[in-house]
């Protein structure tokens, strides 16, 4: 169980989703580190915000397992609720501070 | 003399009770971090200074991004270094409205003195950097009151504009340590054991996960407006405590110019106070990962924009707001729940907020304006503010705040959670001294006013001994 509620777990794979389909040239090397600062930061939430992030990130996980889940994701993260509109856009915006911090130069569109 | 914290509250409190012979053992749950280790507003330092890495967020319609500093020296070390003086208007209404005894301008005044000279307060001896002067210009052009704010900073010799910021690992912590305060870093207080109205022991977890414990006479509690009163919470202390946060909500927006504006390690030294104290403009560090950040919210239509990150900046407006939040220790977790509401008055004010400031930044010279909200437009000129405006709400906006207070308010007022000088109701030994006592947000940089009642509240500690 505690397998399944990690952030590894929940959070890696929803991230290095949503960088494939925002950010398709991006390198590989440069989506896995910025991966990894998001489940960094997502571990290291203080308790609630992770707890309700690493909840909702469940939910966005399932997903990833349906058909057609960038619509149905795109409608969670337009819920004005706190932590559900919100977890797609704390992955986003850790995953691309980290990006452009350490390469300005990536390129921002194909 | 325990004082748990080690922020601009608890370093000046640590200073003035060692030096005036009192045993001061400080602990700060933090590391030390030594001034210039780590880039200025990089990731690292959210990393190895902040609280949860810079990703702190009070709950609420929208929620509300916060920071704190969570290292040795606390929120001055990672700040952008601003000096406000306390505003003496705010606190002749402080006095009044919330019945702090004794609270004398003329003392603070004198205090402030103190405090601007031990943090060598000063002006940019040259030229601002570009995006700070842009603010003065937007300014100047639709006539609005504005200026330079000087900074707690020793600016190198020769007139540039980069020097040594005067935190308080530079000044009072050393300050304490030579007049015999012991500093320990990596521990954090989990709660204080009372016996009736005494508290005598911490209960303290070291960051390997040791447990130990710490007698103590008496004991200053200074970890910020959100550990204060959870540390006094978990140690059941709740009248008034945690109810009342205040802070300085913002929205932000980036905007491009046509030459290279963007000073990556450094934040402009302008703000425009034509609206003060309910609105404020100022400028946001800018590193190309914070842009990125500014430019999120509509990211499709923004993205280009990034490809010329030098020609960027982001700026902010501020509000003074009436709404409140509370922070909650909820049992069996380690940190507290944190929520914030705005009111009806607040999300009007935040939506002038961004147009004046998209405004200014127009007359200033910008090319394209690029806010911070979801399905924002590109404002290339003023007849697009319309449309900005329109589409605004504040549920669609990035807010966040980097000043908290309030949420152990000073005074004899009912509504209060300390005595006159920091003595938290119902104890006897007892005090807060840090930015959980200013009563209300103070609509300025607020460190400078918390510096104030800490080394008031301490002196007044060291003469009742």
């Amino acid at each position: 169980m505690r397998h399944v509620i990690s952030p590894v777990f929940v959070v890696a794979p929803f991230a290095e989703r949503l960088l494939i389909r925002d950010l398709p040239h991006l390198p590989s090397d440069r989506r896995a580190a910025a991966v990894d600062v998001v489940v960094a930061r997502v571990a290291g939430l203080p308790s609630v915000t992770r707890a309700g992030a690493l909840l909702i990130g469940i939910v966005h996980r399932l997903l990833l397992v349906l058909p057609a889940t960038a619509p149905v994701s795109d409608a969670l993260a337009r819920v004005p609720l706190p932590f559900l509109g919100d977890y797609p856009r704390l992955v986003r915006s850790l995953a691309y501070a980290s990006i452009w911090e350490r390469w300005p130069d990536t390129p921002v569109s194909p | 003399m325990l004082i748990v914290g080690s922020g601009p509250g608890g370093a000046t409190t640590a200073a003035l009770l060692a030096e005036a012979g009192v045993d001061v053992l400080i602990l700060e749950e933090g590391p030390w971090v030594d001034q210039g280790a780590v880039a200025p507003f990089s990731l690292e330092q959210m990393e190895r200074q902040y609280r949860s890495g810079g990703v702190t967020v009070a709950l609420g319609l929208p929620s509300i991004a916060y920071t704190e500093g969570a290292c040795a020296g606390g929120g001055s070390e990672v700040n952008s270094g601003l000096y406000w003086r306390p505003p003496l208007d705010v606190f002749e209404r402080w006095r009044r409205d919330f019945a702090i005894a004794d609270l004398d301008l003329d003392e603070i005044g004198q205090i402030a003195d103190e405090v601007e000279t031990a943090l060598d307060v000063s002006y940019v001896p040259g030229e601002p950097t570009p995006q700070s002067q842009v603010l003065s210009r937007g300014a100047a052009a639709v006539g609005w009151r504005h200026g330079e704010i000087p900074r707690w900073m020793r600016y190198s010799q020769g007139g540039g504009r980069t020097g040594q910021r005067r935190s308080m690992t530079l000044t009072y912590l050393p300050r304490a340590v030579a007049a015999g305060a012991r500093l320990a870093v990596g521990c954090r207080v989990s709660r204080l054991e009372r016996n009736g109205p005494r508290a005598g022991t911490a209960h303290v977890t070291s960051d390997t996960g040791a447990s130990s414990t710490v007698e103590f006479r008496d004991v200053f509690v200074c970890g910020g407006a959100i550990q204060t009163p959870a540390l006094l919470q978990r140690s059941g202390l709740r009248r008034n405590i945690g109810m009342s946060l205040a802070v300085h909500p913002t929205v932000k927006l980036a905007a491009r110019f046509g030459d290279a504006i963007n000073v990556v390690d450094d934040v402009p030294v302008h703000q425009v106070k034509e609206f003060a104290p309910d609105l404020s403009f100022g400028g946001s560090a800018s590193h190309p990962g914070l842009l990125a950040l500014a430019l999120l919210d509509h990211w499709r239509e923004f993205r280009p924009a990034l490809r010329d990150w030098e020609r960027l900046s982001v700026y902010y407006a501020a509000i003074t707001s009436e709404g409140r939040g509370r922070v909650v220790a909820l049992p069996g977790l380690r940190d507290p729940l944190v929520t914030y509401w705005l009111t009806g008055r607040d999300r009007r004010l935040l939506a002038s907020g961004l147009s004046r400031l998209a405004l200014l930044l127009l007359e200033a010279g910008a090319d394209e304006v690029y806010p911070s909200f979801r399905g924002a437009p590109t404002v290339r000129r003023r007849r697009d503010l319309a449309d900005m405006a329109a589409r605004f709400s504040v549920a669609k906006a990035s807010v966040m705040t980097v000043h908290l207070c309030s949420t152990v308010p000073i005074g004899q007022h009912p509504a209060c959670g300390a005595d006159s000088f920091g003595r938290v109701h119902g104890t006897e030994n007892v005090y807060v001294n840090d930015s959980s006592l200013l009563p209300t947000a103070p609509g300025v940089n607020p460190q400078a006013s918390v510096m104030a009642f800490a080394v008031r509240n301490a002196r007044r500690y060291v003469e009742s001994r």
